[in-house]
């Protein structure tokens, strides 16, 4: 069976600048980064999805990938080679929906090439003490794999609406610009790691597929008590739970790519090894997927 | 690929508030109301106001309609894509998290989909079913949702405090109505019927021609748009994308029996017959549908408001071809061909003829 590889992965990891960096500047930087490790041309990228929750300015339209396209280059014009570019947000596991998409799109025969991509920053100047997220971006280059033995496996998304109530985020805009709000109980990250097992054994059932085989669980960086109660949770051994907090602490939609892309550039992860990604994010929503490198 | 068959509209359902709201009504509740004829340059007569709902609202509605007159029921939906723009789902607040999809997946009961919102900005739900159909075509899922609730007014409602003289950017947010829309996709039986091309195209280049952002000026959420300059790049590529999606699913303009295109205002749709005439060196030989002297812009839902209404009334029937024409601010072009099968016997079965 034909599998979508990660063909090239770009970053922008958090830092810290007098005046900040925006969601764009990190979403143009990961683009950057991840066309610079690619074989691609930026006119390559067929369709471009941009999952950030979080942008400059609180913009509702036009869609904010076309904001990265545009500053990435990627044909801009009406003329010539084509690309398509849109915002998709769920939460946390906005990353993971938005590669699930373009893997199919993939697959459908539409296209030969895609780029998922997402940025996290918060626009106000005076940002909501709830917002703890530290401003990253992070991108995704797939294609159609030339090895059947490495790539993507299934995916298992579930929703859990009994914990809707946990986590919420919106703009108010009883003041001029806006201003983002966070409302979050102490219950949310027991809620995750009551979550995250049915997914897991799920995800593993479909591949086929035991503990024992997988090297690593990439899980959404969300905090140090949630990864250290992780392991219980879903069965499987601490040292194959990816633990990065204190490098780069909760980025959102990033947490996953950003960890993913350090152990890779720390060499730790070898070919014929099996990967989990998993995301969590509100709703509840939790995402997984098996990656063969 | 692993299926190759077409998808096709196996359901529709609308929901259009009962509050209606007429341009001379708005323009008196304009602080300063333009000196212009915006009636007759618009030809917007008026357009529906929801009142105590907010867009969420619309969504669930229109979805409860589509699943109506469906053979399925909310469980069997594989999955659902909330592409709605304004997310007013609270007075004053607009929501990023969690998604939109996850709450209407939980009030209409659709406890096993996969569900995510999708943006982008009018031709969101033309994204909405490119993406599902991938979906459906690749074999991951059998039969899915695409739906949006527009609440336009809070927009509307800061222009009529913002506007300041005739020429003011938030003008194109008078011509904003409220809608819910929602679509039930699956495989067709026969490729003769359903969804045959769907291009989407974006020119990231002319994004800067319409937006929508909370208000500098005060409260409230504002529509920016630089009408002239969308309106004028729009018709120097859209006649183009026109002729390579008619060629592409195989027909000429001769097959085509109505051409659906998005509801901006009268004046644009005239204008941009003209356009195509001139693209194409003859007269289009099918006839534009539109409903936006009655509704106003309804954004993403506008599409499927002309088609709900074009199907009561008994004008597209079974065997219909027909050509979506559209874009948004982005900017983005979209085009789609799509061969009616029994949907209209069925809907006016279920909703009554007009």
């Amino acid at each position: 069976m034909k599998k979508i590889r990660m063909e090239s992965i770009g970053v922008s990891y958090p830092r810290k600048k007098f005046w900040g960096i925006g969601s764009l500047s990190h979403a143009v930087h990961a683009g950057l980064h991840c066309l610079k490790n690619s074989n691609y041309h930026p006119m390559d990228v067929q369709v471009l999805i941009n999952c950030g929750i979080y942008r400059d300015g609180h913009y509702a339209e036009p869609a904010f990938s076309t904001f990265i396209q545009k500053k990435l280059g990627i044909n801009t014009e009406f003329q010539g080679r084509r690309t398509l570019s849109f915002d998709l947000q769920n939460g946390g596991c906005g990353m993971l929906s938005g590669i699930h998409v373009l893997i199919n799109l993939i697959l459908s025969g539409r296209i030969h090439s895609g780029m998922v991509i997402s940025s996290e920053a918060n626009a106000d100047k005076k940002p909501d003490p709830n917002y703890q997220y530290k401003n990253s971006g992070a991108a995704v280059m797939l294609d159609l794999s030339p090895n059947s033995q490495i790539g993507f496996g299934n995916f298992v998304f579930k929703s859990f609406e009994k914990y809707m109530n946990l986590y919420s985020s919106f703009v108010s805009l009883t003041q001029k610009y806006g201003r983002l709000l966070i409302k979050k109980t102490k219950e949310l990250e027991d809620a995750y790691l009551a979550c995250v097992q049915s997914v897991i054994k799920e995800l593993l059932d479909t591949e086929n597929l035991s503990a024992d085989d997988i090297s690593f669980v990439i899980p959404s960086q969300i905090s140090e008590y949630f990864l250290n109660k992780l392991p219980e949770n879903i069965c499987f051994s601490a040292e194959k739970i990816i633990n990065l907090t204190h490098k780069y602490t909760d980025t959102l939609t990033t947490s996953v790519f950003l960890s993913l892309k350090h152990l890779l550039d720390e060499k730790v992860i070898k070919p014929g090894q099996k990967i989990i990604l998993l995301t969590v994010g509100a709703g509840i929503t939790v995402g997984a997927s098996i990656y063969y490198f | 690929m692993a299926n190759q068959k077409n998808i096709k509209i196996e359901s529709l359902g609308i929901y259009l508030p009962e509050t209606v709201l007429t341009t001379s009504e708005l323009l008196s509740q304009c602080k300063h109301p333009p000196s212009l004829d915006f009636e007759r340059i618009t030809g917007i007569r008026e357009r529906r106001k929801a009142v105590g709902e907010y867009a969420v609202d619309l969504a669930v509605k229109s979805a409860e309609n589509a699943l109506k007159m469906s053979r399925y029921s909310a469980e069997d939906l594989d999955m659902i894509i909330c592409t709605s723009i304004s997310k007013y789902n609270r007075k004053d607040e607009v929501d990023f998290e969690p998604s939109t999809s996850m709450m209407i997946r939980k009030r209409i009961g659709a406890l096993r989909t996969i569900n995510f919102d999708i943006n982008n900005a009018c031709a969101g739900m033309l994204n909405g079913i490119y993406v599902m159909e991938s979906f459906i075509k690749s074999g991951a899922i059998k039969c899915g949702m695409v739906v949006s609730g527009e609440l336009n007014m809070p927009l509307v409602d800061t222009s009529k405090q913002e506007i300041r003289h005739s020429f003011d950017r938030q003008l194109a947010a008078l011509t904003l109505g409220d809608c819910g829309a929602a679509i039930i996709l699956d495989k067709s039986d026969s490729d003769k019927y359903g969804l045959h091309q769907l291009d989407l195209i974006t020119g990231a280049k002319h994004n800067h021609y319409c937006y929508s952002k909370p208000s500098k000026r005060g409260p409230g959420g504002v529509l920016l748009t630089k009408a002239r300059g969308l309106h004028r790049k729009g018709a120097e590529h859209f006649p183009f994308y026109l002729k390579k999606t008619v060629e592409k699913s195989g027909w000429t303009m001769n097959d085509i029996d109505y051409g659906i295109p998005h509801q901006i205002s009268v004046g644009v749709i005239k204008k941009n017959i003209k356009v195509a005439n001139r693209f194409l060196g003859e007269k289009i030989p099918f006839r534009l549908l539109y409903n936006v002297e009655r509704v106003g812009n309804t954004t993403t839902t506008s599409y499927f408001i002309v088609l709900h209404e074009f199907l009561l009334n008994n004008t597209i029937r079974k065997d219909h071809n027909l050509l979506f024409v559209g874009g948004g601010s982005g900017m983005v072009i979209a085009h789609a061909t799509y061969t009616m099968d029994d949907l209209p016997e069925r809907y006016i079965s279920k909703f009554g003829s007009a």
